[in-house]
C-alpha cells in the first residue's frame, strides 16, 4: 500500500463493519427508487406475458433487440468480477483485495439479471424448462447442436460457480462480522460463516479451496461469453457469422464489466466511508485494464470492418457498410467512440488518477457497450440477405421499461448485499496491510 | 333460423373442433323444403367448435377438446371428409367456375373449376376472398327498416315484402326505378318481368368499370354492340394500350393464362408485350417494354403505327384499308410524335414489329380511361384491323352479353331523383354512392321517396335506404349468367344461409305475389328455384341436349355450367370507323393529371370489406390498408414531398388526402391514385380505410356515356407525415440476384446466368472448388444418414418468373388455406403481416439510364435440404421431415425466434399477438368469420413461428388418398393452393426425386437457379429466370 496512513487490523474490521450498520434515509430513498422502477419492469413484463411479445417493438426481420442487447450486456459485466477474484488472484495482483468483493458480487448478480432476458424474449416462456434435458414423460429432448442449449449450461454454469466463489469468499468477512451482530442478522451470518473459527486447519483448507476455486472460474471467464459469442457467430447472419467473435466478446465484457466496477465503486466508497481501502490506486489499475481491453475492443472494431472488405463477401460488405452509414449511424458511432476512441484517454495517469473523470468515463463505457450489442444484434439483423425484407427497428415502452427493470433488479440485490454484507474483503485487505508481528498468514 | 340467432357466443369460435359442453344445438338452419338437391345439404348439426378454456387463458393449460358425434347425419357430408360443390364467382362478372371446398357443412375454401373454360381452375385474390363476402360480420344479418330517428330496426321478411307491396301499390309506374349490377342471366330476365309488372322500363344495369368508351369504339368501327374477346395465346406480340388486362379489364384470369402461356419460358418464340401508358401498373409491369405517352395521345400512337403499316404497306394481302386512308393521313408519325411524346423512332420500330408475327393490340382498359378514351379504342380497333388481327386475335361473340349503358344511365337515373320522378328506388348488387363520381348520386339519393336496397353489407347506399332486404350471399345462391355467348353458368347454394337473408329473386316474386294483377300474372313462379329451372329448360333447348330435364340439370350442376363454344361472328370495318374524332382531355395548370385506376384487389371497392384483401399488398406499391398517391420522384422533388408524406390531391370535383408514394412508374406530369377505398360505410374492415378517389373524378358523363378517370389535379403537403403500411423493405435488390432475369438474345447466345453484379471474393480457384467438394460431401453423407434417407419424395416447386405477373392470387389463396391471420395496419407497418407466401417486387433501372423494369418473385419457404433454420432451434420445433420438408412443429415451439433469424430467405412468420383468441382484440376471426378456418390446419396462438408448409395438410391427404386406393401418387395429385390458384400456372409442386416428373423437368432447365445459392442452403424451390424479350441494344 503506498497510501501514507495505513489502517491498523482493528481499523478495518471497524471501518467494513460500519459500513454494514444502519443505513441512512438516502439509502432507503435509493432503494425506494430501485424498487419502484423494479415494479414497473415487473408490470411491463406480464403485460407483455398477457397480450404476447408484440408489445416489444420487434419488427421483423429484427426478430431478437433490446432483450438479447440487455443480456449479452449482463452477462458481458459478469465477467469482471471472475477476471479480478480469479486471475488476478492467481496472478498474485495485491491492489485486488479492496475491489474484488464488489466486482464478485456484481458478477452474481449479473448474472442473475442477465439470467432474466432470455426468458424474458421467449414467445411462449411458461415452456422455458423445455431447454432442459432430464427424462421427462414427452419423450422430448433438446438439440444439443443449437447455440441457444449452450447458452443455458454456460449461464447456469457460471451462475453456480461464481455464486459458490463468492460465498467462499465470504467465510472469513462473515464470521467476523457474525461475532458483532445478534438478531435475524446474526443468524444469516451464522449460516453463512459455515462455523468458520479461524483454526490453522481451516485457512489451510480455505485457501486451498480459493485456489482450486479460482482455477475452476478463470477458464470461465473465458468460455462463457464465447459460448454467448456463438450465439450469433454459428448463425449465417452477416455481421454475426465471424470467428473474431469469442475474443472480441471476451475482451468487450470484460472490458464493460470494468467500467460497471468503477461505476459502482465510486459511489460506493463515499456512502460506505470505504475511501481508506478504495483509492486512486485501484482506479489507476482498473484504468490500465480498461485500456487494455478497450484497446482490444477497437482492434476488433477495425478487424470486423477491414475482414468485411477482404472477404469480398457483398452482404457482409453491405451489413458494414450499412452499420456505419445507414438508419442506424448514431447507434454505431455512439458505440465506437464511447468504447474505442474514449478509452484511449486512460493513457494518461491524470485521468486514471481522477476518481470523477474514472466516473464519467465508465458511464460512458457502460452505454457505448450497450450500444455494441445493440449495433451487433439489431442492425445485422434489419439488413441481412433478402432485400424486400429489410426493415427498421424501433424498440417500445415496454422494451425500455423492462430494461430498466432489469437495472432495478440487479441495483436492489447490490444494495441489499452493500448494506448486508462486507463489501471489501477484511481478510484480504488485512493480508496486504504491512506485518507488524511475525506471522504464518500465507503470501 | 340463421345460423348464428340464438348462440351465445360460445359456439363455434375457432374451428378448431370440439363442443361447447352443451350438447349438440341445431346451429345451422333446417333449409325451407326445396328439392332433392338442397335437401341433400340438410344437417342439424356440425361438429362444433370451441373451448371457453381457450378465451379465458393464455396457453399455460392445452386446452381440452371434445369430439362429439352427429346426432343425425348429414347426407353428403362425412365428418373430416370434404365435399365439393360447383358454382360460380360473382366477385366480378368474367363468370370464373368454382369448387367450393365444404367441410361439416361450412364452405371453408374456394377453388377454381377446372371444367369451367373461362379460368380452367384458376382463380384471382378477389374470387379466393369470396369466403370472406359469405361470413362476413358485417353482412345485414336480417331484414332491416329505417326508423323515423334514422336508425334501422329489424323487421320480419313477411312485413318487409308487405311494405315493399304497399309503397308499389298506386306508383305511376316509370316512378319506378331498378338498379342493378351486371346480370346476364335469369335474374336479369326477372327484373326486368318484374318492372314490367309494375309498369316500368326504368332498369339501370350499371357496372363501375363497363367498357363503356370500348363499346362505343366497336359501334363506330365495326358497327356492332360487343366487347371483343383476346386470343393472347395466339399472339406473338401484345401491345397494350392502357388496357390493364391482368387486372381489371374484361377476364383477368382467363387473359393471365393465355397471356403467360404465350410467353412461357421457351426460347425464341416467347411473346413480346409492349404497354404504352403514361402509368406503369400491375399489367405494365408485366411488359418487356414501357411507353409513357402524354396523357390521351395513346389513340394517335396507334394510329400512327396504323399509318405506318398502311402507307408502308408492311402487311402483305392485308384487308382492304383504302378507306381510312383519309383518317390516317392525319396521324403522320412525325406529328404524332411531337403530340404524344413517343418517339419517330419507337413508333417506326413498334410498326415493323407489330406485323412481324401474329399480334395483338388491346385498348379500352382502365389506364387509358380518359375522355379520349372512345378514340383510343377505336384507333386500336383500326390498328388491329389493319394489321389483319380482327377475326383472328381479336374475336366478337355472336351475341353481345354485356347489358346497359353504363354509367350514362346511371346518370339519367340521378337526374330523375333529382328532378323528382323516382317514387320507388330499388338497388341491387351495386353501391353507387361510394362508386362514382364526385358526389351527384349520394346527393341525389335523399330525394327518391322510397328506396330499397338488396345489399348483402352494410354498404354506403344501404346506409341511406328505407329498407333494406339483404340478398343472400352468392354462394348461398341459385342463380346463373351468361357472360358470354355460349357460356351458361350455374350457381348453386353450397351451404344453408350464414344469415337470415333471401334471394332478391325469392323477394321480387313475393312481391309480384303481394301485388296482385299484371305483376302475379307475369311472375307466377312459386320460387326463384323454380323460375330458373324453368329458365334452364329453355337452355337445354337452346344448346341441344337430349334426354330428362333432371339429367341436363344434374350435370350442369356438377359441372357448374354448359360450355357452349361461343360463335363467334366475322366483322368487318363499318362505314362511321373513318369519321372517328378526338375529345381532347382537360390540363391542368401546373400541368399534374391524376389517373384514378381501380385496385386490383378492391375493383370499384367492392373488396374492401375483406381483410384478406385489404391486407394483400398492392401488386405495384406493396402498401396494404390504406390508399396512396403515386408521384415521380422528380415531381415529388420539386414539390418538396417525400415517401409517406400527407398530400391533399385536389381537383376541380373534390380533394382527398393521401400518403405519397414515389414511384418511378408514372410520368413526370402525372399522378395515379387507386379507387376502392374511402369507405363511410361497408363494415369495420372497410370503414375509414384510405381515401375515396371517386371524389376526384367530375360526375358528369363522358361523351361516350363513361367516366373520365383522368382528372387534372394539384398536390400541397400537409406537411403530416406517415410510415406507409408497406410489407417492402428495400425495392432494389442490391445486386444480389434474387429475382433474375435474362434477355432472349442472351438465352439464344447459350447465356443463362444473370451476370454477377457484385464482386467474387478473391479466392484461389481449387479453394472454392476443394469447398464445393466438402460441401457436397457433407451434404451426401447428410442423405445418406439423416432419418429420411432411402426412397422418399423430396417435394419442390418450380416458379416460372416469366409467368408470374404478380397479380397475388396465390397470396390470398395461401391465406385462405392455411388459416393465415390478417393482423391489421398497425402491425403491417411493424412488418409483422404473416404472408407465408409473399409477391417480392424489384426493379431495376429508372433511377438511371437504364428503362424502368419491374420483376415479381413469389416467395415462401424453401425448404432448403440444407436448412439454417433447423440446427439453431433448442427444442426441435424446426426439424426436417423424410420428405425433405422443414417441418414445424407449432406444439413444440418456444419461441426464440432464432430460426427466423437465421433464415436467409426470412420467410418464416411470428405471432407477436394472439390472433386465435376470442378474447383478444387481436383475434383475426370476429364471429362468423371463423367458420371459414380450414379445419385441416391448426390455429397458430401467441408466442409461435410458423411458415409455409407446402401445405402439407395437402400431401399428408393425397398420400394417404393413394394409399387406400393401393396405387402411387401420380404427379400432379398434389396441387399445393398456391400452385392451384395461379391464374398464369406459373407455379409447379412435385417430386424432385422423380425425374419425370413435371417440377423436375422445370427444374432441370438451363433458366432455372436457386435464390442465394451460395449459402449452401439447397432450396427445393427452384426458380426459372423472367426472360425478357427486350430489344438488344
Amino acid at each position: 500500500m503506498t497510501t501514507a496512513t495505513q489502517p491498523t487490523y482493528s481499523e478495518v474490521t471497524r471501518d467494513v463493519v460500519a459500513s454494514m450498520g444502519r443505513p441512512g434515509r438516502g439509502y432507503y430513498i435509493l432503494l425506494g427508487f430501485v424498487l419502484f422502477v423494479l415494479a414497473a419492469g415487473g408490470v411491463a413484463f406480464l403485460y407483455q406475458i398477457r397480450y404476447g411479445l408484440g408489445m416489444a417493438g420487434y419488427q421483423p426481420p429484427v426478430m431478437w433487440a433490446v432483450y438479447i442487447t440487455d443480456f449479452v450486456f449482463w452477462v458481458g459485466i459478469a465477467h469482471c468480477g471472475t477476471l479480478i477474484s480469479a486471475i488476478l488472484y492467481l496472478f498474485r495482483s495485491a491492489w485486488r483485495t479492496a475491489v474484488y468483493r464488489t466486482a464478485e458480487a456484481m458478477t452474481v448478480f449479473a448474472v442473475m439479471t442477465a439470467g432474466l432476458f432470455p426468458v424474458i424474449h421467449l414467445g411462449r416462456l411458461w415452456y422455458a424448462y423445455w431447454l432442459f434435458p432430464y427424462p421427462n414423460q414427452r419423450q422430448l429432448w433438446p438439440n444439443f447442436k443449437s447455440p441457444l442449449l449452450w447458452d443455458v449450461f454456460a449461464i447456469s454454469t457460471y451462475f453456480t460457480v461464481s455464486t459458490v466463489f463468492l460465498i467462499v469468499g465470504l467465510v472469513p468477512d462473515v464470521a467476523a462480522v457474525r461475532d458483532k451482530v445478534t438478531g435475524f442478522r446474526g443468524k444469516i451470518y451464522k449460516l453463512f460463516a459455515l462455523n468458520w473459527r479461524g483454526t490453522d486447519s481451516q485457512w489451510r483448507h480455505y485457501t486451498k479451496a480459493y485456489l482450486f476455486l479460482a482455477a475452476l472460474a478463470t477458464p470461465l471467464v473465458l468460455s462463457v461469453h464465447s459460448v454467448v459469442s456463438w450465439d450469433f457467430a454459428v448463425s449465417i447472419v452477416p455481421g454475426w457469422h465471424t470467428t473474431i467473435f469469442a475474443p472480441y466478446f471476451v475482451a468487450g465484457a470484460i472490458y464493460s464489466g470494468l467500467a460497471m466496477v468503477v461505476t459502482l465503486l465510486v459511489p460506493l466508497r463515499t456512502t460506505l466511508g470505504l475511501e481508506r481501502y478504495v483509492h486512486e490506486e485501484h482506479f489507476d489499475n482498473l484504468g490500465k485494464l480498461l485500456l487494455l481491453t478497450g484497446s482490444i475492443v477497437g482492434y476488433a472494431y477495425l478487424v470486423e470492418y477491414f475482414i468485411a472488405w477482404y472477404s469480398g463477401s457483398p452482404y457482409e460488405r453491405e451489413s458494414f457498410y450499412f452499420r456505419a452509414f445507414g438508419d442506424y449511424w448514431w447507434a454505431t458511432w455512439t458505440m465506437i467512440i464511447c468504447n474505442a476512441f474514449l478509452s484511449q484517454l486512460l493513457w494518461f495517469p491524470k485521468i486514471r488518477r481522477s476518481i470523477p473523470m474514472m466516473f464519467v468515463l465508465s458511464l460512458f463505457i457502460n452505454l457505448g457497450m450497450w450500444f455494441e450489442r445493440y449495433v451487433i444484434i439489431v442492425i445485422s439483423l434489419s439488413h441481412e440477405y433478402e432485400p424486400f425484407a429489410m426493415d427498421h427497428y424501433t424498440p417500445t415502452w415496454v422494451d425500455w421499461t423492462i430494461t430498466a427493470g432489469s437495472f432495478a433488479w440487479f441495483f436492489t440485490w447490490f444494495l441489499l448485499f452493500a448494506r448486508n454484507f462486507p463489501t471489501v474483503s477484511l481478510t484480504e485487505v488485512k493480508e496486504i496491510i504491512p506485518m507488524q508481528r511475525k506471522t504464518t498468514a500465507h503470501k | 333460423m340463421p345460423l348464428l340467432d340464438g348462440q351465445d357466443g360460445q359456439d363455434g369460435q375457432d374451428g378448431r373442433g370440439g363442443q361447447d359442453g352443451q350438447g349438440p344445438t341445431p346451429v345451422l338452419p333446417v333449409p325451407p323444403a326445396r328439392s332433392e338437391g338442397i335437401d341433400r345439404r340438410r344437417f342439424l348439426t356440425v361438429l362444433g367448435a370451441t373451448s371457453a378454456a381457450v378465451a379465458t387463458t393464455s396457453g399455460c393449460t392445452e386446452p381440452a377438446e371434445k369430439l362429439i358425434p352427429f346426432l343425425v347425419p348429414i347426407e353428403d357430408q362425412t365428418p373430416g371428409i370434404a365435399t365439393y360443390y360447383a358454382t360460380t364467382c360473382r366477385e366480378c362478372s368474367a363468370g370464373c367456375g368454382l369448387h367450393v371446398r365444404v367441410r361439416e357443412g361450412r364452405a371453408v375454401k374456394i377453388e377454381g373449376n377446372p371444367e369451367n373454360p373461362i379460368n380452367r381452375g384458376k382463380l384471382c385474390a378477389r374470387g379466393q376472398a369470396g369466403l370472406q363476402g359469405l361470413y362476413n360480420p358485417d353482412r345485414v344479418r336480417t331484414p332491416m327498416a329505417k326508423q323515423a330517428n334514422g336508425t334501422f330496426a329489424p323487421i320480419p321478411w313477411d312485413a318487409a315484402i308487405a311494405a315493399v307491396a304497399a309503397k308499389l301499390t298506386g306508383v305511376a309506374g316509370n316512378r319506378v326505378w331498378f338498379v342493378t349490377g351486371h346480370e346476364t342471366g335469369s335474374f336479369d330476365r326477372l327484373v326486368t318481368q318484374f318492372l314490367g309488372g309494375v309498369g316500368s322500363t326504368n332498369r339501370v344495369s350499371f357496372e363501375p368499370f363497363g367498357h363503356e368508351a370500348l363499346r362505343r369504339a366497336t359501334r363506330e368501327v365495326f358497327g356492332i354492340e360487343a366487347v371483343p374477346v383476346y386470343d393472347f395465346a395466339a399472339a406473338k406480340y401484345v401491345l397494350s394500350f392502357g388496357a390493364d388486362f391482368l387486372e381489371t379489364f374484361g377476364s383477368p384470369v382467363e387473359q393471365t393464362r393465355g397471356f403467360a402461356d404465350g410467353r412461357a419460358a421457351r426460347t425464341g418464340t416467347r411473346a413480346r408485350y409492349v404497354h404504352i401508358e403514361p402509368r406503369m401498373g400491375m399489367t405494365g409491369m408485366s411488359a418487356d417494354e414501357w411507353v409513357a405517352p402524354n396523357s390521351g395521345t395513346e389513340g394517335q400512337v396507334a394510329l400512327a403505327i396504323a399509318h405506318l403499316i398502311v402507307e408502308d404497306g408492311l402487311v402483305k394481302n392485308g384487308p382492304p384499308a383504302s378507306a381510312l386512308r383519309g383518317l390516317l393521313g392525319r396521324y403522320e408519325p412525325e406529328d404524332v410524335a411531337e403530340r404524344s411524346g413517343v418517339s419517330e423512332e419507337i413508333i417506326e420500330r413498334l410498326a415493323k414489329e407489330f406485323v412481324a408475327g401474329p399480334s395483338l393490340a388491346i385498348a379500352g382498359g382502365m389506364g387509358a380511361q380518359h375522355a379520349n378514351a372512345a378514340f383510343t379504342a377505336a384507333a386500336v380497333h383500326i390498328l388491329n384491323y389493319v394489321a389483319g388481327n380482327v377475326n383472328r386475335t381479336v374475336k366478337f361473340d355472336a351475341e353481345a352479353t354485356f347489358p346497359g349503358l353504363g354509367y350514362a344511365a346511371l346518370s339519367g337515373l340521378t337526374k330523375a331523383i333529382t328532378d323528382g320522378t323516382v317514387d320507388v328506388l330499388f338497388v341491387h348488387g351495386a353501391n353507387p354512392v361510394h362508386g362514382t363520381p364526385g358526389t351527384a348520386f349520394g346527393d341525389a339519393l335523399g330525394s327518391a321517396k322510397f328506396r330499397v336496397s338488396f345489399a348483402r353489407f352494410w354498404d354506403e347506399t344501404a346506409m341511406s335506404a328505407d329498407l333494406i332486404l339483404p340478398d343472400s350471399d352468392p354462394l348461398e345462391q341459385w342463380n346463373d349468367s351468361e357472360p358470354r355467348a355460349g357460356m351458361h353458368l350455374l350457381q348453386q347454394p353450397v351451404m344453408s344461409n350464414v344469415f337470415d337473408t333471401k334471394q332478391t329473386g325469392d323477394v321480387l316474386l313475393g312481391v309480384a305475389q303481394k301485388l296482385g294483377g299484371t305483376a302475379a300474372r307475369r311472375l307466377p313462379a312459386a320460387s326463384w328455384e323454380t323460375y330458373l329451372k324453368d329458365a334452364w329448360h329453355g337452355v337445354q333447348r337452346t344448346v341441344g341436349v337430349a334426354g330428362a330435364f333432371e339429367d341436363f340439370w344434374n350435370e350442369s350442376l356438377r359441372a357448374g355450367g354448359v360450355y357452349r363454344r361461343a360463335r363467334t361472328r366475322p366483322v368487318g370495318l363499318a362505314a362511321s370507323a373513318t369519321r372517328i374524332t378526338e375529345t381532347p382531355i382537360a390540363s391542368a395548370e401546373d400541368g399534374l393529371t391524376a389517373i384514378v385506376y381501380p385496385s386490383p384487389v378492391f375493383h370499384d371497392g367492392r373488396g374492401a370489406n375483406r381483410p384478406w384483401l385489404q391486407e394483400l399488398p398492392d401488386p405495384v406499391s406493396k402498401i396494404t390498408w390504406s390508399t396512396w398517391v403515386e408521384i415521380h420522384p422528380d415531381t415529388a422533388g420539386r414539390l418538396g414531398i417525400s415517401q409517406g408524406d400527407h398530400v391533399e390531391v385536389k381537383s376541380a370535383s373534390g380533394s382527398i388526402t393521401v400518403p405519397a408514394y414515389v414511384y418511378h412508374g408514372v410520368r413526370r406530369d402525372v399522378v395515379a391514385v387507386p379507387l376502392g377505398q374511402g369507405h363511410t360505410a361497408f363494415g369495420r374492415f372497410a370503414e375509414n380505410v384510405g381515401a375515396n378517389a371517386y371524389r376526384l373524378l367530375g360526375a358528369t358523363p363522358t361523351a361516350f356515356g363513361g367516366v373520365d378517370h383522368y382528372v387534372p389535379v394539384s398536390l400541397a403537403a400537409t406537411g403530416v407525415h406517415e410510415r406507409l403500411a408497406s410489407t417492402e423493405g428495400s425495392a432494389r435488390q442490391m445486386g444480389r440476384g434474387i429475382a433474375q432475369a435474362v434477355t432472349v438474345g442472351q438465352l439464344a447466345a447459350g447465356e443463362t446466368g444473370e451476370p454477377e453484379s457484385h464482386e467474387a471474393s478473391p479466392l484461389p480457384e481449387n479453394i472454392e472448388k476443394l469447398l464445393e467438394e466438402v460441401q457436397q460431401e457433407h451434404y451426401d453423407d447428410y442423405n445418406a444418414h439423416a432419418p429420411y434417407a432411402g426412397d422418399h419424395p423430396r417435394w419442390g416447386l418450380a416458379i416460372d418468373l416469366s409467368r408470374c405477373t404478380g397479380c397475388s392470387a396465390c397470396v390470398t389463396a395461401c391465406y385462405s388455406e392455411n388459416n393465415i391471420p390478417q393482423v391489421g395496419v398497425d402491425q403491417v407497418r411493424r412488418g409483422r403481416e404473416m404472408s407465408w407466401i409473399r409477391i417480392e417486387r424489384y426493379f431495376e433501372g429508372g433511377d438511371d439510364d437504364r428503362p424502368l423494369e419491374a420483376r415479381f418473385l413469389p416467395m415462401m419457404c424453401q425448404q432448403c435440404g440444407n436448412a439454417p433454420c433447423e440446427p439453431v432451434c433448442p427444442v426441435f420445433a424446426s426439424y426436417h421431415t423424410p420428405d425433405g420438408l422443414n417441418g414445424q412443429v407449432y406444439n413444440r415451439c418456444v419461441g426464440t425466434r432464432y430460426c427466423a433469424n437465421n433464415c436467409p430467405y426470412k420467410v418464416r412468420y411470428f405471432n407477436w399477438f394472439d390472433s386465435s383468441n376470442p378474447a383478444d382484440t387481436t383475434y383475426a376471426w370476429p364471429e362468423p368469420l371463423h367458420l371459414l378456418l380450414n379445419p385441416d390446419v391448426t390455429v397458430r396462438s401467441k408466442g409461435v413461428m410458423e411458415k409455409c408448409t407446402f401445405c402439407v395438410q395437402r400431401i399428408r391427404g393425397k398420400q394417404h388418398d393413394a394409399r387406400m386406393r393401393g396405387t402411387p401418387l401420380k404427379d400432379g395429385e398434389i396441387q399445393t393452393a398456391c400452385q392451384q390458384t395461379c391464374p398464369a400456372d406459373a407455379i409447379v409442386f412435385g417430386d424432385l426425386n422423380d425425374r419425370n416428373s413435371r417440377v423436375s423437368r422445370l427444374a432441370a432447365l438451363e433458366t432455372g437457379y436457386h435464390v442465394l445459392d451460395g449459402l449452401n442452403t439447397r432450396p427445393g424451390v427452384t426458380y426459372l429466370r423472367k426472360v425478357r424479350n427486350v430489344v438488344e441494344a
